[in-house]
């Protein structure tokens, strides 16, 4: 096996959830979902790293009412980190490049009289002020306090209630039972690919050796694709019948699982539209949380 | 029976499910291979399957199977929760649905031609609103979300896809010629 494919086939039946009796878990999944929602949508209101600062507070305290341990989310993290180094290092701090029409032109240079490469003697000039590392910071806060919010959510609500979450956050009943379906088809179709992987090994192919240009590596890995779709595709004729005979779709759905609103969630669902409404008027009304540079970080740069 | 395009009965709430179960677990089984020569661009063959899915069963279970297959797929790697790019996973899938009434035999050049033009409309569109989403939530300027989000998932979703498609279109085309349906 190559290195890295066997720890993913062999999750491809692990879902990431498990009961951790953390304070997170005592809130309806929909009520979960309209904070989520509403946070992200408040927090992308503001630049200024006093309200982002807020905002990144209280995704941490949430984040950590999960009980999550770091071993477990450090993989989603690793990629956070390095969409967070693309994002900050590249594009803010090396390359510029208007950080998004937020960061006004101009602005204090770091190294006003720029630079001198050692041993040729170059001169250099970068372009980096201290207005832009101010918004790598905002970055930070922002893309942090996100990540926190929606990176736990597999961790922590039961991919069993994807389904009537969605229909009680009033997804039409046909689109959450396919939702419902497509978690519950997972484990049978990872079943039916490690057999595919298995029945191609043992006529000689060798995925270990998907070697060579981009073209023969897409050819090569078709042995494995069609079989499994194919097959998945002449099962989903027998389960439209057996559905078809049971009258799917002719009346509403029950589900199995029922969810019921609490006290709890409703102060959560209150607290998020707090969130959201309370930013907007912060924003349009009262004009407050544009991107601002503090007075101390001017002085660092002698301004 | 006709076909028409944004019907959503029995067939398609179960092809719906049935791709986007089969995008999660084809884009985590084959995660690991990285394209030569170009660090941390992950390789997707599965892309095909919510293009082949739109093409077969039309938009909606295209849209479906690309939405809902990387919602499943992160949250298997336990990535979280990514929204745009989930929806532009969904768009990827939707476009070649739009022609799916006027596919007929699926193995003739006619269908596969408009089938991979399709694709490639809906490769370019979906990740494009993926992309620019990435302005609004993470500050990125137009450069950045052009050579850092865009092109390096706009170009292997358009190699795997394009080349994969035809090769999944033939196969369904000798499945539905042999058992009639």
């Amino acid at each position: 096996m190559p290195p890295g494919f066997r720890p993913y086939f062999e999750m491809l039946v692990t879902w990431r959830y498990r009961l951790r009796n953390g304070l997170m878990e005592k809130f309806d999944p929909r009520a979960r979902w309209i904070f989520s929602l509403a946070f992200l949508f408040a927090v992308t209101l503001f630049w200024d790293a006093r309200f982002l600062a807020f905002f990144f507070i209280i995704a941490f305290v949430w984040y950590f009412s999960s009980r999550a341990k770091w071993k477990e989310t450090r993989r989603g993290w690793y990629l956070i980190g390095f969409i967070l180094f693309m994002m900050i290092v590249i594009n803010t701090i090396i390359t510029g490049g208007g950080a998004g029409g937020v960061v006004p032109p101009g602005g204090h240079l770091v190294w006003p009289q720029g630079g001198t490469i050692p041993l040729v003697g170059w001169q250099f000039h970068f372009g980096l002020t201290w207005e832009r590392l101010w918004f790598a910071i905002c970055q930070l806060l922002r893309i942090g306090a996100i990540s926190a919010i929606f990176l736990i959510i597999p961790y922590t609500m039961d991919p069993r209630v994807y389904g009537v979450t969605f229909r009680g956050l009033g997804l039409p009943d046909r689109f959450a039972y396919s939702m419902e379906l497509a978690f519950r088809y997972v484990p049978t179709l990872a079943r039916d690919f490690g057999t595919t992987l298995d029945a191609q090994r043992a006529r000689g192919y060798e995925i270990e050796r998907v070697k060579g240009g981009i073209i023969k590596q897409i050819v090569r890995i078709a042995p494995l694709i069609v079989p499994v779709t194919m097959n998945s595709i002449l099962t989903g004729e027998d389960v439209t019948n057996a559905m078809d005979l049971r009258c799917f779709g002719t009346r509403p759905r029950t589900w199995l699982q029922k969810l019921t609103f609490h006290w709890q969630d409703y102060a959560l669902i209150a607290f998020s539209i707090i969130l959201l409404v309370g930013g907007i008027i912060m924003l349009y009304a009262f004009h407050l949380g544009n991107f601002w540079v503090p007075e101390f970080w001017l002085k660092l740069a002698g301004g | 029976m006709q076909k028409k395009s944004w019907k959503f009965g029995t067939r398609e709430v179960v092809y719906a499910a049935i791709g986007a179960a089969l995008y999660a677990v084809l884009s985590l089984a084959t995660n690991w291979i990285q394209l030569p020569s170009a660090g941390n661009v992950s390789f997707r063959p599965a892309i095909v399957i919510p293009m082949f899915f739109g093409v077969v069963f039309g938009p909606i279970v295209g849209f479906i199977a690309g939405f809902l297959g990387n919602i499943i797929s992160d949250l298997i790697a336990g990535y979280g929760f990514w929204f745009w790019w989930d929806l532009g996973n969904g768009v990827i899938g939707l476009v070649p649905g739009l022609i799916a009434v006027w596919m007929t035999t699926y193995n003739s050049f006619k269908d596969i031609v408009w089938g991979e033009v399709f694709s490639t409309i809906g490769v370019l569109v979906g990740m494009a609103i993926a992309s620019i989403s990435e302005m609004w939530v993470s500050g990125a300027d137009m450069s950045t979300v052009i050579f850092a989000n865009y092109l390096p998932a706009v170009i292997p979703d358009l190699i795997n896809g394009l080349i994969l498609l035809p090769i999944l279109m033939i196969a369904y085309a000798a499945i539905v010629k042999r058992s009639g349906r």
